[in-house]
């Protein structure tokens, strides 16, 4: 379906919104922020809902499922590894340590982002078929 | 012994007298100078005969005065020194940000002219687009997320209203997580320091949106581009830029830890470029290929762009706007340190030079041609990778940093387009995530020692150092820094596209990217009196596989 009006209108229904939500943060101590976080965040959740609904009038894509369960794994594997430096630098207390478990956990990154995520999103590619 | 007695206590008067009178004397000496040289400045009759030769324009007389009465005072005068020291630095970051403003063409132009023509529209519309969706998403919450705690900057008047930074204590030390103060620039930050501040990390944080728009460039569906293009101008970006620019928890490795000078980016390589080009890197990879892009066997086939001149003229645009990136972030030039902006900005121009010949003669000596994409993403290589140590390396580091880069984008792109299955139209995923990457990790390998911006980096007395010239706690911290661009910034990155992709969707449907993205998507062709070629023999297999 392409662009049409609706997802202009939606779009700018978002900007209001994550407007309203802002104005909410910035004024959050007194009650009229907090209100309008509320009134911000449920248009944002509308703005979305509508969002949901328009997706189908798009048409067929070039693109093959991907399948969730392994993008999620390497999601997993990437944060573990960020994980693994972050703790590192507190676990170990040289610099050498530190260096250490650094690259380990850049290694186990890395496995999640080149390794796993390019396989889980090509698993089902249309150039495949 | 009595006389010398009374003899030394009349001397000792007199001294002392002496020395109160010509103390008493002091003040008014100058003040009798001040108002010399009031008496003496050309008067009002004098300048309006004019002033061809520029010697009576700009003297006592310009000097603002508290109190008429008194006339010019020294306190005056300091008042003034001082006031001219923050607009010389005024001047300075704004017109650099200009600068940085004006690569946005640039990018227009890379990108597009390596597309399709079918595409052009909808490729200049993102670049044009993103400028107007990160600076609003900035000025909403972005801004106050990555700056809001950055109060101390002394070039730009202290900044103290930016003095609200989130902190959390984790084994035993404090570190910063967000900025809390700017939202929409209002209260305390209606400042005039914070507005210039702001406009300079404005267009830095729209450069890295811009780099996302090449990766998924010819079939990424325009609202949903939007959309993704400002939740990561509100709060993907701020985020790392919190930590390395806004006195976050990177930034305090040094302090905290001992690690060098903490977490060494002098002007984005990792926060601007690495954040753009991972980013990229997982929009790429939820997005998919191009139809035709791969072959049933896992082989690609090259999609040629439709305008090289505006390739190579964008990669010059880009390289001018790099004198403000790069010299830009002393944030000033008139305070210690600032200075070394001749160093930066040609550090700047050799990086682009080394790279821009390591990658047309590596292209040239294993492809048999000089390619002129490949030569102009190897000055941006250059570019992107002296980026972050720009403000700490000498000119042979430059030189190596910017060469290494050259040949690094060529591999990377044949890695991510051969190896990950990746389609970049236009390698920015090589060009400023892995060489955004080099450029982060060479501030911890070849920083020279020799800069001294004030004496402190990151609140650690002495010089950012790297391994090489003897502080390898420099290198382990801009190791953590890769480690959270990869960690972090690309988990972000790839969930929060991919929660957009269930909800909105992220790429067009395979009529519109067979069609071209500029009718369906736009309504107007980019150049719509020229006639297009008819698609290859590949292509029209892959667009009736899909059909």
């Amino acid at each position: 379906m392409a662009a049409n009006k609706q997802q202009g209108q939606w779009y700018g229904v978002f900007l209001a919104g994550l407007t309203v939500a802002c104005a909410g943060i910035y004024q959050f101590s007194s009650g009229i922020g907090k209100v309008a976080l509320v009134v911000g965040l449920i248009i944002l959740a509308a703005t979305f809902w509508k969002f949901l609904q328009l997706k189908p009038l798009e048409g067929k894509i070039a693109l093959g499922a991907q399948p969730a369960a392994m993008k999620l794994a390497g999601v997993v594997v990437i944060i573990l590894g960020w994980l693994i430096v972050l703790f590192g630098l507190h676990v170990a207390s040289g610099v050498g340590g530190r260096m250490v478990m650094t690259i380990v956990g850049m290694i186990v990154s890395l496995v999640g982002v080149i390794g796993i995520l390019p396989i889980a999103c090509n698993k089902n590619a249309i150039w495949k078929a | 012994m009595k006389m010398f007695r009374s003899k030394f206590v009349l001397c000792l008067v007199m001294i002392l007298s002496f020395g109160i009178m010509a103390h008493a004397d002091t003040p008014g000496s100058v003040d009798a100078q001040l108002k010399a040289a009031t008496a003496a400045a050309p008067t009002t009759a004098d300048l309006q005969k004019g002033d061809p030769g520029g010697s009576l324009t700009g003297t006592i007389n310009d000097v603002p005065v508290s109190n008429p009465k008194a006339g010019v005072t020294v306190a005056d005068v300091a008042n003034q020194v001082g006031q001219n020291k923050i607009a010389i630095n005024f001047t300075w970051t704004l017109i650099t940000g200009f600068l940085v403003m004006f690569m946005q063409a640039g990018f227009a132009m890379v990108e597009a002219g390596l597309c399709r023509i079918k595409n052009a529209n909808h490729t200049y519309m993102m670049n044009f687009t993103v400028y107007a969706c990160g600076l609003f998403a900035y000025w909403l919450i972005g801004f106050a997320i990555q700056m809001g705690g950055s109060a101390g900057n002394g070039n730009l008047g202290g900044l103290q209203p930016l003095s609200g930074e989130h902190v959390m204590n984790i084994f035993g030390h404090a570190w910063g997580i967000f900025g809390e103060k700017g939202l929409f620039l209002s209260g305390s930050t209606y400042d005039v320091g914070v507005m210039v501040i702001f406009l300079f990390e404005m267009v830095f944080m729209d450069t890295a949106l811009t780099i996302v728009t090449g990766a998924c460039a010819e079939r990424w569906k325009f609202l949903t581009f939007c959309v993704s293009s400002v939740l990561m101008g509100a709060f993907t970006y701020p985020l790392f830029g919190n930590w390395a620019w806004g006195g976050g928890w990177l930034a305090q490795m040094g302090t905290n830890l001992g690690l060098g000078k903490g977490y060494c980016d002098f002007a984005g390589s990792g926060v601007v470029h690495a954040v753009g080009g991972i980013t990229a890197l997982a929009v790429a990879l939820i997005i998919g290929p191009r139809i035709g892009k791969f072959n049933r066997d896992g082989s690609s086939n090259p999609i040629i762009g439709h305008d090289i001149s505006a390739v190579l003229i964008g990669c010059f645009i880009l390289a001018f706007g790099w004198f403000g990136f790069n010299p830009g972030s002393t944030l000033g030039a008139s305070a210690a340190g600032c200075l070394r902006i001749g160093s930066v900005a040609v550090n700047t121009m050799l990086a682009g030079c080394t790279g821009t010949f390591a990658a047309m003669i590596y292209m040239w000596a294993t492809k048999g041609k000089p390619d002129a994409s490949m030569s102009g993403n190897g000055l941006l290589a250059g570019l992107v990778a002296i980026t972050a140590p720009s403000g700490f390396v000498n000119t042979v580091g430059a030189a190596i940093i910017g060469a290494v880069a050259g040949i690094l984008v060529c591999w990377s792109v044949a890695f991510v387009e051969n190896k990950l299955k990746v389609d970049d139209p236009v390698g920015a995923i090589s060009v400023h995530g892995a060489c955004g990457l080099w450029g982060v990790l060479s501030v911890g390998l070849l920083a020279d020692g020799k800069s001294n911006y004030g004496g402190a980096w990151n609140g650690v007395t002495g010089s950012v150092t790297g391994l090489f010239y003897g502080d390898p706690g420099q290198l382990v911290a801009q190791l953590v820094g890769i480690a959270t661009l990869i960690g972090f910034v690309f988990t972000f990155s790839f969930v929060l596209n991919w929660i957009l992709d269930i909800l909105m969707g992220q790429r067009v449907s395979a009529q519109t990217e067979v069609e071209g993205l500029d009718i369906p998507e736009m309504g107007q062709l980019g150049y719509p009196e020229f006639v297009f070629k008819p698609e290859p023999e590949f292509m029209l297999n892959a667009e009736q596989a899909i059909a």
